[in-house]
C-alpha cells in the first residue's frame, strides 16, 4: 500500500519539474494533452467500468466543456476562474439531460441514445454560428488569473494540479458508498433496487459525475489548444475515448492514464511510417515471444494464441505496404478496438496485473487495510419498528398477476401477522415466486391491491418499497458477483448513509464516521450468519451454501420489518439447514416477520406458524402446519387425485 | 404547396431507406439480440460496390445482384469478427465495441479505397420528374419505396414459407431450445446478419442515384435508422415502415423549411423523446424481466 503511494508521488514530482528540464514546448504539450484527456477518462471510467454502460456521448460532453469555455472567453470575457467552474455545471446540466432518457434503456439502446446526443450536440456546434461562431472555430488565449498572464508552464501546472485534485476526487467517489453502488447496480440490478439502491437513480448520478469530468476536461483543452472548432468533438473522438479506457484498464485510474498517454501518443507515432514498421515489428516479436511462452508453460494453447499472433504478423505486413500511415489512422485504431475488446479484456493494467501474479503465485491481498476483527461486536440486527398497533403487517387483497393469457397469481389473498414466521408452499410453478416479485416490485400486479403495513405499495419501485421495510433474498442467488463479502452487505446499508457527493469527495468528518459505522455493522452481521472469516472473499468466490446465507445478511442490513426467504435451504446440505433454522429463529427473536419460500418440508413445518398453499396462482389452503399436512387438496396438489 | 407535396414525396423516399436498414437491424436483434453499429457503413459499401460496377459498364439491373451477394459475405465478416466471440463470452459490451470498430474500419477502407469525394451514381430509370398531384416525383423515388416494400416482403416471406426462414424464426423464438432441437444457431446468426447486410447494401443501391455515393454517407444513415427501429420498435415489421416515413418525412422538411445542417436533429429527438416515454418503441412488446 505504502510503495504505491510512494510510486504515485514520485509521478506527480516529475511530471510537475519536467516542463523546467525540457523546454521544447511539443512536449509539453503533449503530456498537457494526456493529463487532460485523462480527467475525461476518470470520468468515463466511472460509466463504462463501473456502471458498465457504454456511453458514446461523451465527445459531445467534452465539446460542451470546451465550448462553454470559448464562448464564455469570446464573448464575454468571463475570467478563467469563473470559467473552469461554469464548464463543470454546465456539462452536468447536459449531462442529466441525456441521462434521464437514456438510463431507462438497457446496453445497445443506450448507446446509440449518447450516440444520438453526441451527434445533436455536434450539430448544435456547427450550426448556431450566433453562439459558436460554427466551422469558424473559437480563438482563446492562456488564462489570466488575477491579473496575472500565464504562460505554457504555468498553465502546465494548473492542468497538473487539476487533474491530481480529480484523480483524489474520483477516487474518494468510487471507494465511497457511491462507487460501491455503481458496482452492485452492474453485477446485479434487480438485487441493487432490492437493497434499496435505486439503480436508475444511481446510474444517473454516475453519468452527471461523469459528465462532470469531462466537462472540466473540455475547458481546459479549449485553453491548451488556444483554438477550438466542431469537428474535434466528432463520433471518432467518442470511439478513441472508448479505446484508452479499455486499452488502459478499466477500474483503475492508472489504466486511463495510460489510455490517455496511447491515443494522443499513437496518432504521432503513426504519421512516420518508417517509426511505425519498427514498433509493428517489436510489438509483434513480443507478442509471439510471450505467446511461446504461455504455451510452453501450458498456460495456454495453440487455438488460443493464434489470432493474436495471425494479426499482428498481418500488421507488420500492412505497415511494409501502405506508404503514408496517416490515412489507414482509424483502421488501425478500429483493428486495437477489436483486440482489445477479446484479448486484453482487463486492458494493459490489468493483464500486467494478471500477468504478475500469475509469475509469482502472490496470492490477492485482502483488498482492505482496517483490520476488521477488531471492530465491535453490538447486536447485529435491530429490532422491528412497530409504529401501528394493528397486528397485520401485509396484506394481500385478490392479486391478480396476468403474463398474456397466463395467471400467474390468481385472486390471492393474503393476510400475514407480525412477527410470525409464515410458510409459503405449492407445487413447482405455482407463482411462490411471482407472489415475492410482487411484493417487492419487480412487477406490478394487473390487478388488486397489496397493504403493508397498512400502505398500499402496489406500483411502487423495488428501491422504495425495499427502504419502506420489505427484504428478499433470491431463489438463483443475486450477489453482487465481483464484490467482497462485506462490500455486498455495505451496499444494503446505502441507507444508513446521510453524507452527500461534497462531503465525499472532501471526506468529511460526518462521512468518515458514517463508513465507519457500516462497516462495523457489516462486519457484526457476517458474523451472525457465521462469515466473517470470509468478509474480504469475493461473493463469487464462496461457496453455494455460504452464498445463500450472505443473501440473508445483505437482506437483514436493510433493517427491514418483513424479510422474504425465497427457498433458502436450496442447496445446503444437512448441517447447514440446521445452522439455518438458528439462525432464521433468532431473526424472529427480533420481531421481523418472515415469509418463507421453501420446498424442504421439515424446514417450513418446524419452524412456521402459518402456511399458506399456492397451486396454479390459487390459494388452495392455509393454517397451521399440522392443519395443511392434513389437508386433502394439498395433497392432492402434490401427489395428485386418487382415481376412483 | 406543390413544394410542400414533393417534400413529402421524397421524405417517403428516404423514409423507406431507413425502414429497410432498421429491418436489417431487426433480423439481427431477433436471432441474437445484438444489433450492428456499422449497419450505415454497409449500406455505404454497397453503393460505392455498385458505383464502381456501374463504372466499370455493368447494367443496373445486374449489379442488384451482385450487391446483394456482396453484403451476404461483408455481414457474414461482421458477424464472424465482430459478434461471434462477444456472444461466446456473452459480452454486451463486447459486440457493441466491435461492430463500432468494424463500421470505423470499413469507413476508413472505403475512404482509402474511393476517396473522400462523392459521387453520382446513374439510376436505371429517367431523371425527368413525373406530375403525380400537381407535384414533381422522380421515377427513382417511386422505385425506391418499390423496392424497399418488394426487399422486406422477400425476406419475410423466406423467412416464413422456408424451412431455412423457420430455423431463423425458431432461433428468433429460443436460442437455447432451438439449439437442442438439431438447428444450428450460430449459422443462423451468421445468417441472419449475412441477411441484414444485403438489405443495406440492397438499400445503398436504391437511394445512391437519389443522393450521391460517398465514403462517408453510412455513419449518420445507421443512426437515423436505428431511431426508426426504436420509434417503429425492434419486433414490429408494420412500424418500421410507419417509423422510417415519419422520420424520412421531418427530414426533408426541416432541411427545407429550416436548414439542411439540422435535418438530422428532429429524428434524433424523436428517438430521444420515444426512449424516454416507451423504452420498447411505439409498436414493440414490452418484455417481462425473470428473476
Amino acid at each position: 500500500m505504502k510503495s504505491k503511494y510512494l510510486f504515485i508521488t514520485i509521478g506527480i514530482i516529475l511530471l510537475s519539474i519536467f516542463p523546467i528540464f525540457i523546454h521544447n514546448e511539443y512536449y509539453v504539450h503533449m503530456v498537457e494533452r494526456i493529463l487532460i484527456y485523462s480527467i475525461l477518462l476518470f470520468g468515463l471510467d466511472i460509466v463504462v467500468g463501473y456502471t458498465g454502460q457504454v456511453s458514446l456521448g461523451h465527445a459531445g460532453l467534452f465539446g460542451i466543456g470546451a465550448y462553454v469555455a470559448g464562448i464564455l472567453y469570446f464573448k464575454l470575457g468571463a475570467p478563467f476562474i469563473v470559467i473552469v467552474p461554469l464548464a463543470i455545471i454546465i456539462a452536468c446540466i447536459f449531462g442529466l439531460i441525456l441521462a434521464l432518457p437514456a438510463l431507462k434503456v438497457l446496453g445497445p439502446y443506450m448507446a446509440m441514445v449518447t450516440l444520438a446526443f453526441g451527434t445533436i450536440i455536434q450539430i448544435l456546434i456547427n450550426e448556431m454560428t450566433f453562439l459558436t461562431e460554427g466551422p469558424l472555430g473559437i480563438k482563446l488565449l492562456k488564462p489570466v488569473i488575477f491579473g496575472f498572464q500565464t504562460q505554457t508552464i504555468h498553465y502546465f501546472w494548473i492542468v497538473l494540479s487539476l487533474s491530481i485534485l480529480s484523480l483524489i476526487v474520483v477516487n474518494r467517489i468510487l471507494k465511497s458508498r457511491l462507487g460501491r453502488a455503481f458496482e452492485a447496480l452492474r453485477d446485479s440490478p434487480v438485487a441493487c433496487d432490492c437493497m434499496g439502491v435505486s439503480v436508475y437513480k444511481y446510474k444517473v448520478y454516475a453519468f452527471v459525475i461523469s459528465a462532470g469530468f469531462a466537462g472540466l476536461s473540455g475547458c481546459l483543452y479549449a485553453f491548451s489548444e488556444q483554438y477550438i472548432s466542431p469537428n474535434t468533438y466528432s463520433f471518432e473522438l467518442t470511439v478513441l475515448f472508448l479505446l484508452a479506457i479499455i486499452m488502459g484498464g478499466r477500474k483503475t485510474r492508472l489504466g486511463a492514464f495510460i489510455g490517455a498517454a496511447i491515443i494522443i501518443i499513437l496518432p504521432q507515432l503513426l504519421s512516420d511510417v518508417y517509426l511505425f514498421r519498427n514498433v509493428a515489428t517489436v510489438l509483434a516479436a513480443i507478442i509471439i515471444v510471450g505467446a511461446v511462452i504461455l504455451v510452453s508453460k501450458k498456460l495456454s494453447t495453440f487455438k488460443k494464441v493464434f489470432v493474436p499472433i495471425a494479426s499482428v504478423i498481418s500488421l507488420v505486413v500492412f505497415s511494409y505496404i501502405i506508404k503514408s500511415i496517416g490515412d489507414w489512422r482509424l483502421t488501425i485504431f478500429g483493428c486495437m478496438i477489436l483486440l482489445v475488446v477479446y484479448y486484453l479484456q482487463d486492458g494493459i493494467v490489468g493483464f500486467s496485473r494478471n500477468f504478475y501474479i500469475s509469475i509469482f503465485s502472490s496470492k490477492n491481498k485482502s483488498r482492505d487495510d482496517v483490520e476488521l476483527s477488531k471492530l465491535s461486536n453490538e447486536d447485529a440486527i435491530l429490532y422491528a419498528k412497530n409504529s401501528s398497533t394493528s397486528k397485520i403487517l401485509l396484506n394481500l387483497k385478490s392479486v391478480l398477476m396476468q403474463f398474456g393469457g397466463l395467471k400467474a397469481l390468481n385472486d390471492v389473498d393474503l393476510i400475514v401477522k407480525k412477527g410470525t414466521i409464515h410458510g409459503l408452499i405449492g407445487p413447482n410453478g405455482s407463482g411462490k415466486s411471482t407472489l415475492i416479485n410482487v411484493l417487492t416490485g419487480i412487477y406490478v400486479p394487473t390487478s388488486g391491491n397489496v397493504e403493508f403495513s397498512d400502505k398500499s405499495i402496489v406500483g411502487q419501485t423495488s428501491a422504495k418499497i425495499a427502504l419502506s421495510g420489505i427484504a428478499r433474498t433470491f431463489q438463483n442467488v443475486q450477489l453482487f458477483s465481483e464484490m467482497t463479502a462485506i462490500e455486498n452487505i455495505m451496499v444494503a446499508l446505502n441507507h444508513t448513509y446521510k453524507s452527500n457527493l461534497l462531503e465525499i469527495a472532501l471526506n468529511l468528518p460526518r462521512f468518515k464516521k458514517e463508513e465507519v459505522n457500516a462497516k462495523q455493522r457489516a462486519y457484526s452481521l457476517l458474523k451472525f450468519v457465521g462469515l466473517n472469516e470470509l468478509a474480504n472473499e469475493e461473493a463469487r468466490n464462496l461457496p453455494y451454501g455460504k452464498q445463500r446465507l450472505l443473501e440473508i445478511a445483505r437482506a437483514l442490513a436493510l433493517d427491514s420489518n418483513l424479510l422474504l426467504l425465497d427457498e433458502p435451504a436450496a442447496g445446503l446440505t444437512a448441517p447447514d439447514i440446521k445452522e439455518l433454522l438458528k439462525i432464521i429463529s433468532r431473526i424472529k427473536e427480533h420481531g421481523i416477520t418472515i415469509i418463507l419460500i421453501e420446498h424442504h418440508m421439515e424446514v417450513v413445518m418446524a419452524i412456521s406458524d402459518t402456511i399458506s398453499v399456492l397451486d396454479f396462482g390459487q390459494k388452495i389452503a392455509e393454517g397451521k402446519p399440522k392443519e395443511v399436512q392434513a389437508n386433502k387438496k394439498v395433497i392432492e396438489a402434490y401427489l395428485g387425485a386418487e382415481t376412483a | 404547396m406543390d413544394i410542400f407535396i414533393q417534400l413529402i414525396y421524397s421524405g417517403i423516399a428516404l423514409g423507406m431507406i431507413y425502414g429497410v436498414i432498421a429491418f436489417g437491424y431487426q433480423l439481427t436483434f431477433a436471432t441474437s439480440s445484438t444489433l450492428n453499429f456499422g449497419q450505415g457503413e454497409a449500406l455505404m459499401l454497397g453503393a460505392m460496390v455498385g458505383l464502381t460496377l456501374s463504372n466499370l459498364g455493368v447494367n443496373y439491373w445486374l449489379i442488384i445482384p451482385i450487391v446483394c451477394i456482396f453484403g451476404l459475405v461483408q455481414g457474414s465478416v461482421v458477424e464472424y469478427f465482430g459478434v461471434r466471440p462477444a456472444i461466446k463470452i456473452k459480452s454486451e459490451f463486447g459486440w457493441i465495441m466491435s461492430t463500432i470498430a468494424l463500421g470505423v474500419i470499413f469507413r476508413n477502407l472505403a475512404e482509402n479505397i474511393w476517396g473522400r469525394g462523392t459521387y453520382r451514381f446513374q439510376g436505371p430509370v429517367a431523371d425527368e420528374p413525373l406530375k403525380i398531384f400537381g407535384a414533381n416525383i422522380l421515377p427513382m423515388e417511386i422505385l425506391v419505396v418499390i423496392g424497399a416494400v418488394a426487399m422486406m416482403l422477400m425476406v419475410e416471406i423466406f423467412n416464413r414459407k422456408s424451412i431455412y426462414g423457420k430455423a431463423v424464426i425458431a432461433t428468433a423464438n429460443d436460442r437455447d431450445a432451438s439449439g437442442l432441437m438439431g438447428i444450428n444457431t450460430s449459422l443462423v446468426i451468421t445468417f441472419s446478419y449475412a441477411l441484414s447486410s444485403l438489405t443495406a447494401c440492397f438499400a445503398g443501391v436504391l437511394i445512391a442515384p437519389l443522393t450521391l455515393a460517398g465514403a462517408s454517407a453510412g455513419g449518420s444513415l445507421g443512426l437515423k435508422a436505428f431511431a426508426v427501429a426504436i420509434v417503429g420498435g425492434l419486433s414490429s415489421g408494420f412500424g418500421i415502415i410507419v417509423g422510417g416515413i415519419i422520420l424520412g418525412i421531418s427530414e426533408t422538411l426541416t432541411g427545407f423549411y429550416i436548414s439542411t445542417g439540422y435535418k438530422d436533429v428532429p429524428s434524433l429527438i424523436i428517438l430521444l423523446i420515444v426512449l424516454s416515454i416507451k423504452p420498447s418503441g411505439l409498436f414493440g412488446k414490452t418484455t417481462i424481466k425473470k428473476v
